[in-house]
């Protein structure tokens, strides 16, 4: 994000909209793919945006990240498959290994998309350059073999083996899809991940592994709850010591609130069994070489931008993710990455650097990431992304807070909860008097109630909005209508527009404002309907078509109203010739625009059905080409003019 | 070159095209930074730390605003870091680039522009806030919304105040009706109008108001007015009897609104006012008196003039207001009064010429100046929104064209009259440099025509107009030839039917304006700019002769 002040900007504002993608909500991606689409000149700044996006967000929200992904290097295609395609392994490994497993399936249905040219295009290549889908494919396949190992090791029933259904096919029988296979084959020597903390090779024979099943590496291991416990303290004690040794060295301050949040998380939350090994062997890991780990400066090998990945643990559903992340070296995709870097003979560029690391930071990473923790989750709080409390992160820190000291320019320890400020600024009484003397006195207090108490901006015209449940939803409408305006204004460039005339006394009494932050279909027919008459069949996403007719007399017959003929375009949709903007009254073809215009009928009103998808999933995983939503069927789709 | 005051009249070509680095301004909490563009000239701002408001509306962290032909200032509560930098000149503006003698020398090119740590804002915020109280009890008991008046001079910040009033309004969730009853600056709308809108979104940073609605998308909610034409400048004009009957029907519609509108019902009123009302006319104060009656003015806010403060003490203060409801609930006016705030600049003839036409630009061509701010999430070079008015020829016999028969206005000379004079100096009205003999002719002929106006009302006032309804209207209609001045003015076609009487004519809210590029007067054809498309409704038409002033080069 050191890139122009523009990128900058957009970078922004794309953020901002990303962060309101909660749900795999169609329009929502259709839209944030058109604004990539707008912006390609900034496509870098865009899709270094959606990776951070897609590693800190929390896990129930990286599907529909990655969707924005595949929505736009299907709908775009270059320069984002470029610029997404350098670091898609980490930001596809880092997503899979944090989500559940039914996101899973859906990722491996996405990634198998990712194989294939882009439905109905005429470019033959695959979405993605081979090298990138296969170095992914690689490492699931890996992973799911070393899991499978593991089980099989331990004579356990495979838990997860119902979540090969949605496995691509050429997964099931071979090692790697087909179309990899020469490219790639099976290495001998294949690396699995071990799960004792740190990477000391797995040295196990990958080929010898029937890979019938892909069960998701989660170990069943009885881990006893109050030795961990105790080897927590342990560590926490010598923690201590080395801090009173040497309070000012920030990496051992952070390193013993890592470990008090642990115990935190240990202590309140009811782990499962996985990650409770998960904890043990991170735990034992850390036991032998403290010494080692403390001195080593955070910010050194960690990269910044992933920082917040590991400070973001959201939502309380998926408390894993806390565990996980803290725990991250030991993760699968770390591990994944390690083994892949190892042997890939092409590594994508971001694995070296990270690999050397493997061995010794089996603690490090968590480090950053529980400094940052706070403020940001302050902030989300005050976004209005969390409740007030009771999330681990939440809990993790009270737990932290009779530590008393605190790394300088860091807000931690005292979570600041504006929620009840805010309430209570809000019920300020207002009590000014409306007299010369009383309005000449400053009240600080009030101009608050202008600022303070509507904490969350909007980022793009400053309007602001409460911290609460309900000022979150009018955001995520006001930030909807911005986007659907900016879309409209983009197509609307292409047309003349034209002032309206004013409405009439008894209209303006009948009409009602209707904020930005209203429902959908509200503010559209308010939008529309202040279009008045004239110009409105020339707006709005709606557009009239017919096909082309094969008649030549009559595919040279112009608009009888305007003179001027009709260009045939290539729908994809239709699969067929069509012209736009016209519509057929008897035997002649006219305009949709000029005819609606001579008549002012009723007929040509747009069809303002907004996609009804909007909560459709399924289709769209595969056919994202629908899914800019409208009526005109070769609306944003590529079209090519037919010569005339 | 470097001869001293040669450049001031003479800049170098160079100095437009060096672009003045950005510049950083540190505001400390409670101060503002007044700033002046030129027109033709843009300026961009950006809030980089902080907090920062334009009247009341905020700025949005990290987004580009331009301004141009503006005179405004940015305050802060909080304190703030704005980053100014020279904006690309508007080449649109007159078919022009900019001229060099505005090129300015402040920071982003400004043509001025200073920090000021002593603003009224305290009091303005806290009028908001005593607004508020009210607004509270009004939802509480049911009862109307405060209903605000602006009184002062001009120039003293009235509408500066109004925007503030609107904007902390709108962002605390209310939804004010705002009347501007100033004929010489539009709101949303041309100059020459009487305008009311209720306000829910916020209001345009760069665009003043906002935009009343075109047919397309528009980055900042489009703001829906109720427009009356008053082609004059003068209230008093004719005695008031054009003004008087206009507000009553505008203020008929706002109470109307109220009674059916919840929201604005609570919020209450805003009326700006022309400043013209403040001097000590004759007639001035009665005006106000209709004006507080008609709209059940409950607040009077007096701005920058003691001696009108002290009037409407007299007058107002403490009296009951007029609504319906007053005698039951003691609903009383108060007065108040409030200091001008220092940054209140005089906008000179040239300058407010400008305003002018840039406003009635606007109405059919969109506001020229690239919006980089508003839009920023699509962030195409240009995201302005243009706007393709049409242009056909009218039949003139087919028109139904009525104009005031009002004089004196003109006698008078006022300073915001049409003033050939100013011309000669002021070179950002020249049309295209190349028509000076066109220029002329067109002089010539509207002289003439203003004096063959001048028998003809004459001829009606010895003709007295038998209807009832028609008879205190200083209105007549036109008859064909058509008059050639109406070349470069202004029509409002009235949503009245043509066959009303004057009354009515008059009393008619506006649909919208032409604009009369030539007149064709062998072949009885006039040529003019529709914002709409298709046939101009058949409605009477109000010729705004004498305001807004004529345009020229509208249509090139």
């Amino acid at each position: 994000m050191s890139s122009g002040l523009a990128s900058d900007e957009v970078a922004e504002d794309y953020k901002n909209s990303l962060e309101d993608l909660t749900t795999n909500d169609r329009f929502q991606i259709s839209n944030l793919t058109v604004i990539a689409k707008e912006n390609t000149e900034h496509a870098m700044a865009i899709s270094r945006v959606l990776e951070n996006h897609i590693r800190i967000t929390p896990p129930a929200q990286k599907l529909p990240a990655l969707y924005v992904v595949d929505s736009i290097v299907k709908n775009v295609g270059t320069p984002y498959t470029l610029f997404l395609g350098r670091n898609m392994y980490q930001t596809f490994m880092n997503a899979y290994t944090l989500v559940d497993s039914q996101t899973r399936r859906k990722l491996d249905e996405m990634l198998k998309t990712w194989k294939e040219p882009v439905p109905g295009s005429l470019d033959t290549r695959p979405v993605f350059p081979p090298d990138v889908t296969r170095s992914i494919e690689n490492a699931l396949i890996k992973a799911r073999t070393a899991a499978l190992q593991q089980q099989q090791a331990r004579g356990q029933p495979d838990v997860y083996s119902r979540g090969r259904v949605g496995t691509p096919p050429g997964w099931s029988n071979t090692p790697t899809p087909p179309q990899n296979a020469s490219r790639y084959p099976p290495t001998a020597n294949q690396p699995l991940p071990n799960r004792t903390g740190s990477v000391n090779g797995y040295p196990s024979a990958g080929e010898q592994i029937p890979v019938r099943s892909t069960p998701t590496p989660q170990l069943q291991h009885d881990v006893d709850l109050s030795t961990l416990n105790q080897d927590v303290e342990v560590l926490i004690a010598a923690a201590r010591n080395e801090f009173a040794n040497n309070p000012l060295d920030p990496s051992v301050q952070q390193r013993l609130k890592a470990l008090l949040d642990l115990q935190g998380i240990m202590q309140r939350q009811q782990l499962t069994q996985e990650q409770l090994k998960l904890v043990r062997d991170q735990v034992s890991a850390l036991a032998p070489k403290p010494a080692i780990l403390a001195p080593q400066p955070a910010s050194s090998h960690t990269p910044v931008t992933s920082t917040p990945s590991l400070a973001t643990p959201l939502v309380a559903q998926s408390f894993s993710q806390p565990l996980q992340q803290f725990l991250n070296p030991g993760t699968l995709a770390e591990l994944i990455k390690a083994t892949a870097a190892r042997q890939q003979p092409t590594p994508p560029p971001q694995i070296p650097p990270v690999l050397p690391q493997m061995p010794l930071t089996s603690s490090t990473p968590q480090v950053p990431s529980s400094a940052p923790e706070n403020p940001l989750i302050a902030a989300l709080r005050a976004k209005g992304l969390l409740p007030a409390a009771s999330t681990p992160p939440a809990g993790a820190a009270n737990m932290a807070s009779p530590f008393p000291f605190i790394v300088p320019g860091q807000v931690r320890y005292t979570p600041p909860v504006p929620t009840p400020q805010t309430a209570s600024i809000g019920e300020v009484q207002v009590n000014v008097q409306m007299n010369t003397a009383s309005i000449k006195i400053p009240r600080n207090m009030l101009i608050a109630s202008l600022y303070d108490a509507r904490p969350n901006r909007c980022g793009t015209c400053g309007r602001r909005f409460h911290a609460t449940e309900e000022g979150k939803e009018k955001k995520a409408r006001h930030l909807d209508w911005h986007f659907r305006t900016n879309q409209r204004m983009a197509d609307a460039a292409r047309r003349a527009q034209n002032r309206s005339w004013y409405v009439d006394e008894r209209d303006w009494i009948k009409s009602r404002e209707v904020g930005d932050d209203q429902v959908t279909t509200e503010t559209e027919t308010t939008n529309d309907s202040a279009g008045a008459d004239g110009g409105s069949s020339k707006k709005g996403p709606a557009k009239q078509w017919i096909r082309a007719p094969n008649d030549a007399t009559l595919r040279n017959t112009p608009c009888p109203i305007c003179q001027e003929k009709f260009e045939s375009t290539w729908s994809e949709d239709v699969q067929d010739w069509i012209w736009q903007d016209a519509v057929k009254v008897g035997a002649r073809v006219y305009h949709a625009s000029c005819y609606a215009e001579v008549t002012k009928d009723g007929s040509s009103q747009p069809r303002r059905e907004t996609p009804s998808g909007r909560t459709g999933t399924p289709d769209s995983v595969l056919g994202k080409r629908k899914a800019e939503g409208s009526d005109s069927p070769s609306q944003n789709v590529r079209i090519k003019t037919e010569p005339a | 070159m470097s001869l001293p005051g040669l450049e001031l009249t003479q800049p170098s070509a160079e100095r437009e095209f060096v672009a003045a680095p950005p510049s950083q301004i540190n505001l400390s909490p409670g101060s503002e930074w007044r700033f002046e563009v030129a027109h033709g000239t843009t300026v961009r701002v950006k809030l980089q730390t902080g907090t920062a408001e334009l009247f009341g509306t905020e700025l949005a962290p990290s987004q580009t605003y331009t301004f141009s032909g503006t005179k405004a200032a940015i305050y802060t509560w909080h304190g703030c870091t704005l980053e100014v930098s020279a904006g690309d000149a508007v080449t649109g503006l007159d078919g022009m680039p900019a001229s060099p003698a505005h090129g300015g020398f402040g920071a982003g090119g400004c043509q001025s522009e200073y920090t000021a740590e002593e603003t009224p804002m305290v009091e303005y915020a806290n009028i908001h806030f005593a607004l508020e109280m009210l607004r509270n009890e009004a939802k509480a008991t049911g009862k109307d919304g405060p209903r605000v008046l602006i009184l002062g001079p001009e120039d003293a910040g009235k509408t500066s105040l109004s925007k503030v009033l609107t904007a902390y309004a709108v962002k605390v969730g209310r939804q004010p009706i705002v009347v501007n009853l100033d004929p010489t600056e539009g709101m949303l709308s041309v100059p020459g109008t009487l305008t009311a809108t209720t306000f829910r979104a916020m209001l345009d940073v760069e665009e003043g108001w906002g935009s009343s609605p075109m047919s397309g998308p528009s980055a900042v909610p489009v703001k829906l007015p109720l427009v009356y034409f008053y082609p004059m400048t003068n209230p008093l004009e004719a005695e008031g009897s054009v003004y008087r009957p206009i507000v009553s029907r505008l203020a008929l519609s706002v109470m109307g609104r109220m009674a059916e509108d919840e929201d604005a019902r609570e919020t209450g009123i805003i009326v700006d006012t022309p400043g013209i009302l403040s001097q000590s006319r004759a007639g001035a104060s009665e005006m106000i008196n209709h004006i507080v009656t008609e709209f059940s003015i409950t607040t009077i806010l007096v701005i920058g003039s003691e001696r009108l403060y002290s009037l409407m003490m007299k007058s107002h203060d403490n009296k009951p207001s007029s609504s319906a409801s007053a005698a039951a609930s003691d609903e009383r006016i108060t007065v108040v009064k409030l200091s001008k705030s220092g940054g209140c600049v005089d906008r000179d003839a040239t300058f407010m010429k400008a305003v002018r036409e840039s406003q009635i630009r606007t109405y059919f061509f969109g506001n020229p100046v690239p919006s980089t701010g508003s839009s920023a999430l699509s962030l195409a070079a240009s995201t302005n929104v243009t706007l393709s008015p049409h242009a056909q020829q009218l039949d003139f016999n087919t028109l139904n064209l009525y104009n005031y028969t009002t004089q004196s206005a003109e006698d008078e000379q006022e300073e915001d009259d049409y003033d050939p004079a100013q011309l000669t100096t002021g070179d950002s009205f020249l049309p295209g440099g190349d028509n000076d003999t066109e220029w002329s002719t067109q002089r010539q002929s509207e002289n003439a025509s203003s004096l063959l106006l001048g028998i003809s009302s004459t001829a009606n006032k010895s003709n007295p107009v038998t209807a009832a309804g028609n008879l205190l209207v200083p209105m007549k209609k036109v008859p064909a030839p058509a008059p050639s001045a109406l070349a470069n003015t202004l029509l409002a076609i009235t949503h009245c039917a043509p066959t009303s009487n004057l009354a009515e004519i008059r009393d008619a809210s506006t649909m919208g304006f032409l604009y009369v590029a030539d007149v064709d007067n062998e072949r009885g054809k006039i040529r003019v700019l529709a914002p709409v498309g298709g046939r101009v409704p058949s409605r009477a038409i109000i010729w705004g002769k004498k305001w807004p002033a004529e345009v020229v080069g509208l249509v090139g």
